[in-house]
Protein backbone atom coordinates (compact mmCIF):
# COMPACT_ATOMS: atom_id res chain seq x y z
CA UNK A 1 0.00 0.00 0.00
CA UNK A 2 1.66 2.79 -0.94
CA UNK A 3 0.60 6.99 -0.86
CA UNK A 4 -1.01 6.37 -4.69
CA UNK A 5 -3.42 3.32 -3.60
CA UNK A 6 -4.04 5.43 -0.47
CA UNK A 7 -4.99 8.23 -2.72
CA UNK A 8 -7.33 6.38 -4.89
CA UNK A 9 -8.82 4.62 -2.71
CA UNK A 10 -10.05 7.88 -0.45
CA UNK A 11 -10.58 10.16 -3.25
CA UNK A 12 -12.46 7.51 -5.29
CA UNK A 13 -14.69 7.01 -2.49
CA UNK A 14 -15.11 10.87 -1.92
CA UNK A 15 -16.07 10.75 -5.65
CA UNK A 16 -18.19 7.84 -5.55
CA UNK A 17 -20.50 9.38 -2.46
CA UNK A 18 -20.65 12.49 -3.52
CA UNK A 19 -22.03 11.83 -7.10
CA UNK A 20 -24.62 9.59 -5.58
CA UNK A 21 -25.40 13.06 -3.11
CA UNK A 22 -25.60 14.62 -6.68
CA UNK A 23 -28.80 12.40 -7.42
CA UNK A 24 -30.10 12.14 -4.18
CA UNK A 25 -30.40 15.95 -3.01
CA UNK A 26 -32.98 17.53 -3.24
CA UNK A 27 -32.23 21.28 -3.62
CA UNK A 28 -30.39 21.49 -7.18
CA UNK A 29 -27.71 24.10 -5.34
CA UNK A 30 -26.55 21.19 -3.18
CA UNK A 31 -26.74 19.17 -5.98
CA UNK A 32 -24.35 21.51 -8.37
CA UNK A 33 -21.82 21.79 -4.80
CA UNK A 34 -21.00 18.06 -4.90
CA UNK A 35 -21.27 17.82 -8.42
CA UNK A 36 -17.99 20.21 -8.09
CA UNK A 37 -16.85 17.80 -5.60
CA UNK A 38 -16.91 15.20 -8.07
CA UNK A 39 -15.39 16.64 -10.89
CA UNK A 40 -12.66 17.97 -8.25
CA UNK A 41 -12.18 14.37 -7.20
CA UNK A 42 -11.60 13.03 -10.97
CA UNK A 43 -9.25 15.76 -11.60
CA UNK A 44 -6.87 14.63 -8.77
CA UNK A 45 -7.57 10.61 -10.52
CA UNK A 46 -6.17 12.11 -13.80
CA UNK A 47 -3.26 13.22 -12.01
CA UNK A 48 -2.38 9.32 -9.91
CA UNK A 49 -2.91 8.25 -14.15
CA UNK A 50 -0.24 10.82 -15.43
CA UNK A 51 -2.34 12.83 -16.91
CA UNK A 52 -1.61 16.51 -16.17
CA UNK A 53 -2.83 18.52 -18.59
CA UNK A 54 -6.42 16.56 -18.70
CA UNK A 55 -6.64 17.29 -14.80
CA UNK A 56 -5.98 20.96 -15.58
CA UNK A 57 -8.54 21.22 -18.45
CA UNK A 58 -11.12 19.48 -16.13
CA UNK A 59 -10.73 22.07 -13.29
CA UNK A 60 -10.47 24.97 -15.34
CA UNK A 61 -13.22 24.50 -18.27
CA UNK A 62 -15.83 22.15 -15.31
CA UNK A 63 -14.86 23.68 -11.95
CA UNK A 64 -14.59 27.07 -13.33
CA UNK A 65 -16.47 27.38 -16.28
CA UNK A 66 -19.73 24.67 -16.03
CA UNK A 67 -21.09 24.82 -11.88
CA UNK A 68 -21.04 28.65 -12.61
CA UNK A 69 -23.04 28.06 -15.50
CA UNK A 70 -24.85 25.33 -13.75
CA UNK A 71 -25.37 27.72 -10.43
CA UNK A 72 -26.56 30.97 -12.17
CA UNK A 73 -29.25 28.84 -14.04
CA UNK A 74 -30.46 27.61 -10.59
CA UNK A 75 -30.64 30.84 -9.15
CA UNK A 76 -31.98 32.28 -12.55
CA UNK A 77 -35.16 29.51 -12.33
CA UNK A 78 -34.91 29.64 -8.53
CA UNK A 79 -37.89 26.94 -8.24
CA UNK A 80 -39.05 26.71 -4.77
CA UNK A 81 -39.61 22.68 -3.55
CA UNK A 82 -43.17 22.64 -2.03
CA UNK A 83 -43.70 19.99 0.68
CA UNK A 84 -45.39 17.61 -1.74
CA UNK A 85 -43.86 18.08 -4.64
CA UNK A 86 -42.50 14.56 -5.72
CA UNK A 87 -38.91 14.62 -6.75
CA UNK A 88 -38.72 11.57 -8.30
CA UNK A 89 -39.81 10.03 -11.82
CA UNK A 90 -43.01 7.82 -11.76
CA UNK A 91 -40.55 5.14 -12.72
CA UNK A 92 -38.13 5.53 -10.29
CA UNK A 93 -37.97 1.44 -9.49
CA UNK A 94 -37.28 0.91 -12.82
CA UNK A 95 -34.52 3.20 -13.05
CA UNK A 96 -32.59 2.33 -10.53
CA UNK A 97 -33.06 -1.74 -11.79
CA UNK A 98 -31.63 -0.73 -15.03
CA UNK A 99 -28.81 1.31 -13.52
CA UNK A 100 -27.70 -1.62 -11.33
CA UNK A 101 -27.77 -3.86 -14.02
CA UNK A 102 -26.09 -1.77 -16.20
CA UNK A 103 -23.39 -1.38 -13.40
CA UNK A 104 -23.49 -5.22 -12.87
CA UNK A 105 -22.81 -5.72 -16.76
CA UNK A 106 -20.08 -3.52 -16.52
CA UNK A 107 -18.83 -4.92 -13.22
CA UNK A 108 -18.44 -8.42 -14.49
CA UNK A 109 -16.76 -7.37 -18.00
CA UNK A 110 -14.37 -5.88 -15.91
CA UNK A 111 -12.55 -8.60 -14.22
CA UNK A 112 -9.58 -8.46 -12.35
CA UNK A 113 -6.62 -8.93 -14.95
CA UNK A 114 -8.69 -8.44 -17.73
CA UNK A 115 -6.10 -5.97 -18.99
CA UNK A 116 -2.71 -7.53 -17.92
CA UNK A 117 -0.31 -4.22 -16.84
CA UNK A 118 2.64 -5.50 -18.71
CA UNK A 119 4.41 -2.34 -18.05
CA UNK A 120 4.26 -0.43 -21.39
CA UNK A 121 6.43 2.62 -21.57
CA UNK A 122 5.54 5.27 -19.52
CA UNK A 123 7.76 7.14 -20.80
CA UNK A 124 5.58 8.01 -23.91
CA UNK A 125 2.95 9.80 -22.24
CA UNK A 126 5.70 12.77 -21.93
CA UNK A 127 7.34 12.57 -25.39
CA UNK A 128 7.33 14.06 -27.89
CA UNK A 129 8.34 12.34 -31.46
CA UNK A 130 9.51 14.81 -34.15
CA UNK A 131 10.25 13.48 -37.90
CA UNK A 132 13.48 14.66 -39.34
CA UNK A 133 15.15 14.16 -42.81
CA UNK A 134 18.72 13.65 -42.44
CA UNK A 135 21.38 13.81 -44.64
CA UNK A 136 23.60 10.89 -44.40
CA UNK A 137 27.11 10.42 -46.19
CA UNK A 138 27.50 7.10 -47.23
CA UNK A 139 31.19 5.63 -47.61
CA UNK A 140 31.36 5.70 -51.01
CA UNK A 141 30.15 9.56 -51.14
CA UNK A 142 26.89 9.33 -52.38
CA UNK A 143 24.45 11.07 -50.35
CA UNK A 144 20.94 9.79 -49.37
CA UNK A 145 18.46 11.20 -47.06
CA UNK A 146 17.01 9.19 -44.10
CA UNK A 147 14.33 9.52 -41.73
CA UNK A 148 14.75 9.56 -38.08
CA UNK A 149 12.30 9.70 -35.29
CA UNK A 150 13.70 11.37 -32.35
CA UNK A 151 11.98 10.54 -29.26
CA UNK A 152 12.57 13.55 -26.55
CA UNK A 153 11.43 13.72 -23.19
CA UNK A 154 9.52 17.04 -22.48
CA UNK A 155 6.16 17.53 -19.87
CA UNK A 156 2.66 16.08 -20.52
CA UNK A 157 1.22 19.39 -22.28
CA UNK A 158 3.57 19.56 -24.17
CA UNK A 159 3.15 15.64 -25.16
CA UNK A 160 -0.27 16.42 -25.55
CA UNK A 161 -0.28 19.73 -27.60
CA UNK A 162 2.29 17.34 -30.33
CA UNK A 163 -0.24 14.84 -30.26
CA UNK A 164 -3.11 16.91 -30.41
CA UNK A 165 -1.63 19.54 -33.49
CA UNK A 166 -0.05 17.09 -35.35
CA UNK A 167 -1.77 14.15 -35.67
CA UNK A 168 -5.74 15.53 -35.03
CA UNK A 169 -5.67 18.73 -36.94
CA UNK A 170 -9.43 17.58 -38.17
CA UNK A 171 -10.70 17.05 -35.02
CA UNK A 172 -9.58 20.21 -33.67
CA UNK A 173 -10.82 22.21 -36.15
CA UNK A 174 -14.06 21.01 -36.11
CA UNK A 175 -14.07 21.12 -32.48
CA UNK A 176 -13.56 25.30 -33.29
CA UNK A 177 -16.78 24.78 -35.57
CA UNK A 178 -18.65 23.43 -32.42
CA UNK A 179 -17.85 25.94 -30.80
CA UNK A 180 -19.27 28.61 -32.37
CA UNK A 181 -22.29 26.42 -33.41
CA UNK A 182 -22.67 26.20 -29.71
CA UNK A 183 -22.08 29.91 -29.25
CA UNK A 184 -24.73 30.76 -31.72
CA UNK A 185 -27.26 27.90 -30.65
CA UNK A 186 -26.95 29.40 -27.24
CA UNK A 187 -27.51 32.89 -27.83
CA UNK A 188 -30.52 31.94 -30.52
CA UNK A 189 -32.29 30.01 -28.35
CA UNK A 190 -31.21 32.14 -25.17
CA UNK A 191 -32.79 35.56 -26.75
CA UNK A 192 -33.40 37.75 -24.47
CA UNK A 193 -37.20 38.59 -24.21
CA UNK A 194 -38.99 40.19 -20.73
CA UNK A 195 -41.30 37.67 -19.52
CA UNK A 196 -43.67 38.22 -16.53
CA UNK A 197 -41.06 36.35 -14.13
CA UNK A 198 -38.25 37.91 -15.70
CA UNK A 199 -39.86 41.48 -15.60
CA UNK A 200 -39.42 41.58 -11.25
CA UNK A 201 -35.65 42.11 -11.77
CA UNK A 202 -35.57 45.00 -13.99
CA UNK A 203 -34.72 47.50 -12.25
CA UNK A 204 -37.80 49.79 -13.10
CA UNK A 205 -39.89 47.15 -11.96
CA UNK A 206 -37.70 47.15 -8.43
CA UNK A 207 -37.85 51.34 -8.43
CA UNK A 208 -41.44 51.16 -9.06
CA UNK A 209 -42.14 48.29 -6.36
CA UNK A 210 -39.75 50.55 -3.83
CA UNK A 211 -41.76 53.61 -4.45
CA UNK A 212 -44.95 51.27 -3.63
CA UNK A 213 -44.27 50.09 -0.72
CA UNK A 214 -42.93 53.81 1.04
CA UNK A 215 -46.58 55.33 -0.17
CA UNK A 216 -48.11 52.32 1.89
CA UNK A 217 -45.87 52.92 4.70
CA UNK A 218 -46.60 56.93 4.62
CA UNK A 219 -50.06 56.01 4.13
CA UNK A 220 -49.90 53.79 7.41
CA UNK A 221 -48.37 55.54 9.45
CA UNK A 222 -50.65 58.80 8.56
CA UNK B 1 11.80 -0.20 -10.76
CA UNK B 2 8.44 1.57 -11.73
CA UNK B 3 6.01 3.26 -9.61
CA UNK B 4 2.91 1.31 -8.53
CA UNK B 5 -0.04 2.78 -9.03
CA UNK B 6 -3.86 1.53 -9.08
CA UNK B 7 -4.57 -0.56 -11.69
CA UNK B 8 -6.35 -0.15 -15.14
CA UNK B 9 -9.33 -2.36 -13.44
CA UNK B 10 -9.66 -0.32 -10.33
CA UNK B 11 -10.53 2.56 -12.39
CA UNK B 12 -12.55 0.81 -14.86
CA UNK B 13 -15.01 -0.21 -11.83
CA UNK B 14 -14.92 3.59 -10.49
CA UNK B 15 -16.02 4.60 -13.82
CA UNK B 16 -18.27 2.26 -14.10
CA UNK B 17 -20.08 3.16 -11.02
CA UNK B 18 -20.32 6.88 -11.46
CA UNK B 19 -21.56 5.96 -14.91
CA UNK B 20 -24.48 3.77 -13.22
CA UNK B 21 -25.21 6.50 -10.59
CA UNK B 22 -25.37 9.19 -13.72
CA UNK B 23 -27.45 6.96 -15.27
CA UNK B 24 -29.86 6.39 -12.66
CA UNK B 25 -29.87 10.24 -12.02
CA UNK B 26 -30.98 10.99 -15.48
CA UNK B 27 -34.06 8.39 -15.32
CA UNK B 28 -35.18 9.14 -11.98
CA UNK B 29 -34.83 12.75 -11.51
CA UNK B 30 -37.70 15.37 -12.57
CA UNK B 31 -35.41 18.18 -12.42
CA UNK B 32 -34.06 18.82 -15.58
CA UNK B 33 -31.41 20.79 -14.11
CA UNK B 34 -30.18 18.16 -11.95
CA UNK B 35 -30.79 15.42 -15.19
CA UNK B 36 -28.40 17.58 -16.75
CA UNK B 37 -25.72 17.41 -14.13
CA UNK B 38 -26.70 13.37 -14.39
CA UNK B 39 -25.19 13.50 -17.60
CA UNK B 40 -21.96 15.74 -17.01
CA UNK B 41 -21.49 12.64 -14.20
CA UNK B 42 -21.98 10.19 -16.86
CA UNK B 43 -19.10 12.15 -19.53
CA UNK B 44 -16.76 12.25 -16.62
CA UNK B 45 -16.86 8.43 -16.07
CA UNK B 46 -16.20 8.06 -19.65
CA UNK B 47 -13.03 10.45 -19.45
CA UNK B 48 -12.05 7.94 -16.45
CA UNK B 49 -11.94 5.29 -18.82
CA UNK B 50 -10.32 7.10 -21.51
CA UNK B 51 -7.31 8.05 -19.54
CA UNK B 52 -7.13 5.16 -17.51
CA UNK B 53 -6.59 3.16 -21.03
CA UNK B 54 -4.37 5.58 -22.69
CA UNK B 55 -1.99 5.47 -19.53
CA UNK B 56 -2.48 1.41 -19.74
CA UNK B 57 -1.60 1.30 -23.70
CA UNK B 58 0.89 4.41 -23.04
CA UNK B 59 -0.51 6.35 -26.07
CA UNK B 60 -1.98 9.75 -25.43
CA UNK B 61 -4.79 9.46 -27.60
CA UNK B 62 -7.25 8.74 -24.52
CA UNK B 63 -6.21 12.21 -23.18
CA UNK B 64 -6.38 13.78 -26.49
CA UNK B 65 -10.12 12.80 -26.49
CA UNK B 66 -10.82 13.39 -23.43
CA UNK B 67 -10.11 16.90 -23.83
CA UNK B 68 -12.27 16.86 -27.41
CA UNK B 69 -14.74 15.16 -24.82
CA UNK B 70 -14.88 18.16 -22.56
CA UNK B 71 -15.06 20.50 -25.12
CA UNK B 72 -18.57 18.99 -25.99
CA UNK B 73 -19.69 18.82 -22.91
CA UNK B 74 -19.19 22.20 -22.12
CA UNK B 75 -21.34 23.21 -25.46
CA UNK B 76 -23.95 20.87 -24.21
CA UNK B 77 -24.43 22.41 -21.46
CA UNK B 78 -24.37 26.09 -22.93
CA UNK B 79 -26.85 24.61 -25.15
CA UNK B 80 -28.81 22.40 -23.23
CA UNK B 81 -28.98 25.05 -19.66
CA UNK B 82 -30.79 27.44 -22.74
CA UNK B 83 -32.75 24.81 -23.71
CA UNK B 84 -33.92 24.76 -20.37
CA UNK B 85 -34.64 28.84 -19.43
CA UNK B 86 -36.58 28.61 -22.71
CA UNK B 87 -38.96 25.82 -21.47
CA UNK B 88 -39.15 27.40 -17.99
CA UNK B 89 -40.22 30.19 -19.90
CA UNK B 90 -42.68 28.92 -22.04
CA UNK B 91 -44.09 27.07 -19.11
CA UNK B 92 -43.02 27.97 -15.48
CA UNK B 93 -41.66 24.81 -14.39
CA UNK B 94 -38.92 22.73 -14.76
CA UNK B 95 -40.21 19.38 -14.97
CA UNK B 96 -39.28 16.82 -17.31
CA UNK B 97 -42.63 15.59 -17.36
CA UNK B 98 -43.97 18.66 -18.57
CA UNK B 99 -42.58 18.61 -21.77
CA UNK B 100 -44.27 15.94 -23.40
CA UNK B 101 -45.46 17.74 -26.39
CA UNK B 102 -43.76 15.10 -28.54
CA UNK B 103 -45.18 12.32 -27.09
CA UNK B 104 -47.68 11.25 -29.52
CA UNK C 1 6.25 11.46 -11.44
CA UNK C 2 3.41 11.05 -9.30
CA UNK C 3 5.54 12.30 -6.54
CA UNK C 4 5.89 15.76 -7.50
CA UNK C 5 2.40 16.14 -6.96
CA UNK C 6 2.85 15.52 -3.15
CA UNK C 7 3.21 19.39 -2.03
CA UNK C 8 -0.19 19.64 -3.44
CA UNK C 9 -1.67 16.70 -1.82
CA UNK C 10 -0.32 18.15 1.86
CA UNK C 11 -1.79 21.19 1.13
CA UNK C 12 -4.96 19.88 0.41
CA UNK C 13 -4.77 17.65 3.59
CA UNK C 14 -3.43 20.98 5.40
CA UNK C 15 -6.37 22.84 4.55
CA UNK C 16 -9.22 20.21 5.15
CA UNK C 17 -7.47 20.02 8.73
CA UNK C 18 -8.12 24.11 9.69
CA UNK C 19 -11.29 24.33 7.68
CA UNK C 20 -12.41 20.96 10.12
CA UNK C 21 -10.31 22.54 12.87
CA UNK C 22 -11.54 25.75 12.50
CA UNK C 23 -15.08 24.97 12.63
CA UNK C 24 -15.34 22.11 15.26
CA UNK C 25 -13.76 24.40 17.57
CA UNK C 26 -16.25 26.79 16.92
CA UNK C 27 -18.68 24.34 17.45
CA UNK C 28 -17.62 22.87 20.82
CA UNK C 29 -16.05 25.63 22.43
CA UNK C 30 -19.26 28.09 21.45
CA UNK C 31 -22.62 28.22 23.14
CA UNK C 32 -25.51 26.97 21.35
CA UNK C 33 -27.66 29.31 21.93
CA UNK C 34 -30.91 29.36 19.53
CA UNK C 35 -33.33 32.43 19.90
CA UNK C 36 -35.24 34.31 17.17
CA UNK C 37 -32.95 37.43 17.01
CA UNK C 38 -29.40 34.44 16.81
CA UNK C 39 -31.46 33.26 13.81
CA UNK C 40 -32.15 36.14 11.76
CA UNK C 41 -30.41 37.08 8.61
CA UNK C 42 -28.60 40.29 11.03
CA UNK C 43 -28.79 40.11 14.18
CA UNK C 44 -28.45 43.76 15.32
CA UNK C 45 -29.13 45.02 11.81
CA UNK C 46 -32.69 46.22 10.22
CA UNK C 47 -34.84 43.49 9.40
CA UNK C 48 -34.33 42.08 5.87
CA UNK C 49 -36.98 43.86 3.45
CA UNK C 50 -37.38 41.04 0.72
CA UNK C 51 -36.79 37.46 0.53
CA UNK C 52 -32.98 36.77 -0.23
CA UNK C 53 -33.25 34.02 -2.42
CA UNK C 54 -34.48 36.42 -5.10
CA UNK C 55 -34.50 35.63 -9.46
CA UNK C 56 -30.81 36.68 -10.96
CA UNK C 57 -30.54 38.45 -14.30
CA UNK C 58 -30.69 36.41 -17.11
CA UNK C 59 -28.09 38.39 -18.18
CA UNK C 60 -25.43 36.50 -15.84
CA UNK C 61 -26.77 33.65 -17.97
CA UNK C 62 -25.58 34.64 -21.11
CA UNK C 63 -22.43 35.80 -20.05
CA UNK C 64 -21.00 32.90 -18.22
CA UNK C 65 -21.92 30.77 -21.19
CA UNK C 66 -19.72 33.41 -23.57
CA UNK C 67 -17.16 32.94 -20.89
CA UNK C 68 -17.05 28.97 -21.23
CA UNK C 69 -16.97 28.77 -24.80
CA UNK C 70 -14.02 31.41 -24.34
CA UNK C 71 -12.74 29.26 -21.76
CA UNK C 72 -12.47 26.39 -23.90
CA UNK C 73 -10.37 28.43 -26.80
CA UNK C 74 -7.93 29.33 -23.50
CA UNK C 75 -7.41 25.97 -22.95
CA UNK C 76 -6.62 25.07 -26.09
CA UNK C 77 -4.17 27.35 -26.36
CA UNK C 78 -2.46 26.44 -23.68
CA UNK C 79 -0.56 23.48 -25.42
CA UNK C 80 -0.23 25.28 -28.84
CA UNK C 81 2.19 28.06 -27.31
CA UNK C 82 3.47 25.31 -25.12
CA UNK C 83 4.74 23.52 -28.38
CA UNK C 84 4.88 26.85 -31.00
CA UNK C 85 8.19 28.17 -29.12
CA UNK C 86 9.90 25.66 -30.80
CA UNK C 87 8.36 24.36 -33.20
CA UNK C 88 8.30 28.18 -35.11
CA UNK C 89 12.25 27.48 -35.74
CA UNK C 90 11.33 24.39 -37.43
CA UNK C 91 9.77 23.79 -40.64
CA UNK C 92 6.13 22.79 -38.56
CA UNK C 93 6.21 26.62 -37.52
CA UNK C 94 4.12 28.04 -40.44
CA UNK C 95 1.80 25.13 -40.18
CA UNK C 96 1.35 25.02 -36.30
CA UNK C 97 0.33 29.08 -37.20
CA UNK C 98 -2.08 28.16 -39.91
CA UNK C 99 -3.63 26.04 -37.73
CA UNK C 100 -4.47 28.16 -34.86
CA UNK C 101 -5.43 30.91 -36.86
CA UNK C 102 -8.01 29.45 -38.48
CA UNK C 103 -9.38 27.92 -34.76
CA UNK C 104 -9.29 31.29 -33.93
CA UNK C 105 -10.92 32.64 -37.22
CA UNK C 106 -13.41 30.51 -36.53
CA UNK C 107 -14.33 31.64 -33.02
CA UNK C 108 -13.87 35.54 -33.96
CA UNK C 109 -16.65 34.83 -36.43
CA UNK C 110 -18.51 33.80 -33.32
CA UNK C 111 -17.43 36.92 -31.68
CA UNK C 112 -18.65 39.78 -34.10
CA UNK C 113 -21.83 37.25 -34.04
CA UNK C 114 -22.14 37.67 -30.71
CA UNK C 115 -21.15 41.33 -30.72
CA UNK C 116 -23.91 42.20 -33.37
CA UNK C 117 -26.83 40.55 -31.70
CA UNK C 118 -25.61 42.60 -28.38
CA UNK C 119 -25.50 40.04 -25.70
CA UNK C 120 -22.31 41.79 -24.37
CA UNK C 121 -24.36 44.94 -23.79
CA UNK C 122 -25.91 44.99 -20.32
CA UNK C 123 -29.09 46.75 -21.12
Amino acid sequence: MNAAFLVFFVVGTIAVASSILVVAMRNPVHSALFLLLTFLCVAILFVVKDAEFVAAVQVLVYAGGIMVLFLFVVMLINVRHLPDDRTLSRFWKGGVGVGLAIFLLLATVVRTGTYHDQNPNKKLLRSTASHRVRKVTNPDGSVTRKRVVRHRTVGNSEAVGMALYQDYLVPFEVASLFLLVAMIGAIVIGKRELSAPEEETSPDFILKRMETEKDVKEAMSA
Amino acid sequence: MPEAIPSTEAYLMLSGTLFAVGLIGVIIRRNMITVLMAIELMMNAVNINLVAFSHRFASLEGQVFTIFVITVAAGEAAVGLAIIIQLYRLKSSINVDEASELNG
Amino acid sequence: MTQSYFPILIMLILAVVIGATILGLNWVLGRHQRNPSKLSPYESGVPPLDENRKRINVRFYQIAMLFILFDIEAAFLYPWAVIYRDAAQGPSGMFLFGEMAVFIGLLAVGYVYVWKKKAFDWH
